[in-house]
This record gives C-alpha cells, structure tokens and sequence, in this order.
C-alpha cells in the first residue's frame, strides 16, 4: 500500500473517531454505577430503570411524540402536494419559490427561531404551546418533504399516469390508483426522516414553547447545567437507537422502492 | 428534469395529458397544488422575516418594554456598540469551520467513494447517524468526554501525564472543536455524493500520465465536486454562523457569537427590538452567502443533498 493511501485512511479513521468517540463513552456510561454518569464504575440497569420512574421524563417525552406525530402527518401531505405542484406545473417564479422554501432549512435556526416567536406573540393571537410549537415544525419540517418527495417524482415513469389519464381517469384519480402507489415509498421515507428531525429539535422549540412546555431536547438542556448525569446519559442513548431506528427504516423502504425498479 | 429533450412541438391534448399546463388553465391548477405552500411560505416563513425587520426598527424601554417609534438605534448599537465584534467574531469561527471540515472531508470522501469497496453503504451510514442525532445530544456528550471531569482528563491523569485537569471546556479552542464536531457530517455527505457519481478511471488516467495527488486534487476532484462543496458549505457555514449551543455549552460566557447574543436577548433578557436587530443582521449575511453559492451552481447539489 501506498504512503498515500495510508494518509487516507489515517484520516479517516481519526475523523470516525472524532464523531463516535463522545457517542459512544454515553451509551457506555449509561450502564456505569458512577452516580455521576462519567467514568467506570461496574455494569448497572439501575438508571435505565430510574428513567421509568421519571415523571418529567415521560411527560417531555409525550408531549415530543405527538408534536413528532402531527408534525409528520401535516408536512408530508404537505409535501407531497407541493412535490407534485412543483414537478408538474411550469409557471414563473418557480425558482423563487423553490427557494423560499428551503429558507426555513438553511436559515441558522435561532433567526427562524426569533422571527416565529416574535410573529407568534406580537401578530396572532395564539398562546405558545402546543400549537405554536406545532406550526414551528410544520414549517422547518415541510421543505425536507418536498425535496425527498420531489427527488423521487423524478424516478417513476410518469408514462404511467399518462396512460391512466388517456383511459379517462382524472388527475386524482390517477393519483389515487397509479401515482400514489408508485410514490408511497418516497413519501413513506419522507415520513421516517422527519419523525426524527421534528423529535430532536431544540433551538426552535425553546424559544416557542412558552413556559412548561418541555419537550425532550428541552428537558436535556434544563438538566445540562447540573452538568453529566446517568440519567441523561441514558436519555441520549435512547435518542441515538431512535435515530438509527428512523434511518434503517428508512433505508429498507428506499430499498424497497429501488427493487420495484424505480 | 429532462425537460431539454421532450420534442419541442406537440398537440394541445398531448401537452394536456403528460401535465404541461399552459395559459387559461395554469392558475387553478396553481392554486390547487401549491396554494398551501405558498400560503405556509408567506404567512410563517415570510411574514415573520418582515416582522423581525419591521421590530429591529423600534426602540426599547424600561423593563423590555417597546416603544412603537422608528429608530435606527439598535442597528447602530450593533456596529459599534461591540456586537460587530461579535459578529465578526461568529464569522471567523465559521469561515474556520468550513475550512477545517472541507480539511477532513475531502480526504474522507474520497477514501470512502474509492476504497470503501462492500463497506460504502456503512461507512456513510456511520456518518448519517450523527447527522440525524439531536445535536443537543451530541454536544452533551462532547462535553462528558473532555469536561475537566471528564474521561479524557482521568485517562491522562491516570498515565501520569498530567498533574492537573487540563481546563478545555470555556476555551475558544472547545468552541471550534465543537462547530467542527457537530458539523462535519454535513460536510462529507454532499462532497461523498459528487464523487460518488464520478468515474475512478479518471483518477487512474490521470495516475498514469504521471499526474502528482496534488495536481489530480485541483484538476479532478475538485471542479467535479465543486456542486457537493458549495452545497456543504451552505450546510456547514450557516448554521456554524448562527450556533447557539455551542458557543453556550462549550464556551461558556467566554466566547460570544452571533447566535448566542441573539438567543440571549430573547430567552434572557427579552429584548425584542434589539434581537430582532440582530436575528435581521444575521439572516442578511445569510442571504448574501446563499445568494453567491447559488449563483456559482451549488443549488442543485444543496437541493439533493437534503
């Protein structure tokens, strides 16, 4: 092997090292006895049993389920009609569209953050909670379902629905019958990307949840400044399984469309 | 979209057909299929930048109060009141890194797209799994790890190689490691998939003829990746620009940027017209980078990218 390839590697795998390093002395501390949750004290199951008994936890962790929950089943219908707008029709200002919709993803998200609550308190009438947080989601969530969905609109064969269409059908129709069901694994991986992506937020949802209305990043900041605890550490962990859960089935669903020959 | 080569002429029912919407009908079909959107974008997306901008004009009384009367005050406070330093600060750290992602990645791309063989699909697995981790996550456990307690501090204790834990919490120095380690992924991801679309026989031709790494780097990868960089520097520098919780977590009331001020005076001190100021400066430097990145092609790659 060549010097230059071993300079590769090296990098790489300190890089790999560098990302999973931190990830990986949490998970194992989750099953330390070391009541601070930072060194090696002998296997336990104790925290994980602890976190069951956690009352805060479990109310954070609902309350994220279901603004995950809402946020997922409006963004992706959401996004699948915007997909389709986009794909289909050609009109001016596409482009302009197109990128006013990636602004709440590229924006650093303490301006979106900002300008959601200021719009939330001083022009609606809304109280923040669980519909402001909800809105918020909506609109950092959306664009990532119109782009997966719109990349996939690339891969069917619209011949398709053209077919379905000269035999009569209406456009909903042939969406309904033909499109959809070609498309569903596209919006079924939109769907498993912005559970976790509406689940893990922070910055955004602090500022417009208002006061009590933790949800589980925000529960993770609150305990952060009593510095490193098991606790935590076993929360992270779950985060991390979670997020590895959302991407493999979202994997599996991609490998699926890719075999039905999209 | 391969819309260059549909045949140019076609009849009104086949144009009807395959969706190509054109005069008269356009609009209902318009407001049908992107109504919503454009609705969500003008009342949560845009209405709330106006509101911002409209805010960051107002002055502030006692105890947070606003007081509706226009004023340039808070943009002058920012300039020279230090916050340009702060600023300029923020900018530097995230100029930084780009630079030292664009540094690891490049090398980590490549090895991943050319050696990783049956491995591929893991090894960027590995790095798509941090991307997708809530960053909070990710960043309380950076700070297990290096914290004056921390794993790396009792190891080096422990081998004697130190008497005292080394204070790198609160450092300027823990503040670019932090950016670095929660934005990277975001960096390999897009330049990983400009080379993966790339032909490895042209790195062999070039091999061949003698090119050194050096030159095949400036001559190859880089103009065929050029799309994955601007596309990762959108994805790496902006959100570095605006951090909060690194520069909050990592660097303590040390070290000040842009994004920390900014969610300071909303969370702590609830100073509306000022942090409008500021979430206003913030979202036009933005603008400005995503304007020239898209400019020189990287919107297709960032669009893909997602």
């Amino acid at each position: 092997m060549s010097p230059r390839i071993w300079f590769l590697r090296i990098v790489s795998i300190l890089a790999y090292i560098f990302l999973w390093a931190p990830v990986i002395v949490i998970i194992v501390f989750s099953f330390s006895a070391n009541k601070f949750g930072i060194r090696w004290e002998g296997f336990t199951m104790q925290w994980y049993y602890k976190l069951l008994e956690n009352e805060a936890v479990w109310d954070a962790c609902i309350r994220s389920l279901v603004i995950a929950s809402v946020t997922v089943v409006v963004s992706t219908a959401l996004g699948t009609l915007t997909a389709y707008g986009l794909y289909k029709l050609k009109f001016r200002g596409k482009m302009l569209l197109r990128t006013s919709i990636l602004l709440p993803i590229v924006m650093p998200e303490v301006v979106t953050a900002s300008a959601l609550l200021v719009f939330f308190i001083k022009a609606t009438p809304l109280t923040l909670g669980y519909p402001t947080i909800i809105i918020a989601h909506i609109v950092f969530s959306t664009p990532l379902a119109v782009f997966v969905i719109l990349g996939r609109m690339q891969r069917v064969d619209w011949a398709w629905e053209e077919a379905a269409m000269d035999l009569g059908a209406t456009r909903i129709r042939a969406f309904r019958r033909v499109i959809g069901p070609v498309l569903l694994p596209g919006i079924a991986g939109a769907a498993a990307l912005i559970f976790p992506w509406s689940f893990d937020d922070f910055v955004i949802t602090y500022f417009v949840a208002g006061i009590g209305n933790t949800t589980l990043p925000v529960y993770i900041f609150s305990q952060l400044r009593h510095g490193s605890s098991p606790v935590v550490n076993v929360i992270g962990t779950l985060f991390i399984l979670f997020t590895l859960a959302s991407l493999l089935l979202f994997m599996l669903v991609e490998k699926r469309s890719r075999a039905k020959g999209m | 979209m391969p819309d260059h080569i549909k045949p140019l002429e076609k009849d009104s029912k086949v144009r009807k057909l395959s969706g190509e919407q054109t005069g008269k009908s356009l609009v209902p079909e318009l407001v049908k299929y992107l109504g919503p959107i454009i609705l969500v974008q003008l009342v949560f997306v845009l209405a709330p930048l106006a509101i911002i901008l409209l805010f960051s004009l107002l002055k502030t009384g006692a105890y947070g109060k606003i007081i509706y009367a226009f004023t340039l005050d808070n943009y002058v406070k920012l300039i020279d009141g230090g916050y340009g330093m702060v600023f300029l600060k923020s900018f530097f750290y995230a100029v930084q890194t780009n630079f030292m992602c664009i540094l690891i990645s490049y090398p980590l791309a490549y090895y991943i797209a050319r050696y990783g063989k049956r491995w591929k699909m893991f090894f960027i697995f590995m790095i798509i799994i941090p991307s997708w981790t809530a960053y909070i996550v990710r960043l309380y456990a950076l700070k297990t790890l290096v914290g004056s307690n921390g794993l790396i501090n009792s190891w080096l204790m422990g081998f004697g190689l130190i008497d005292a834990p080394i204070q790198f919490l609160y450092t300027p120095l823990a503040v670019s490691v932090g950016l670095v380690y929660t934005w990277l992924p975001f960096m390999v991801l897009p330049l990983f998939a400009a080379m993966e679309g790339l032909d490895s026989s042209m790195w062999e031709a070039a091999e061949d003829l003698g090119a050194t790494p050096f030159r095949r780097f400036v001559r190859i990868t880089l103009p065929l990746t050029r799309g994955g960089l601007l596309a990762g520097t959108i994805l790496v520098m902006i959100p570095a620009l605006g951090d909060w919780l690194v520069p909050h977590l990592l660097g303590g009331s040390k070290v000040m940027m842009a994004g920390m001020v900014v969610a300071h005076k909303f969370t702590t001190t609830g100073d509306i017209p000022a942090g409008s100021c500021m979430a206003t400066a913030l979202a036009s430097i933005l603008l400005l980078v995503l304007y020239f990145v898209i400019k020189w092609g990287g919107r297709e790659a960032l669009e893909q990218s997602l």
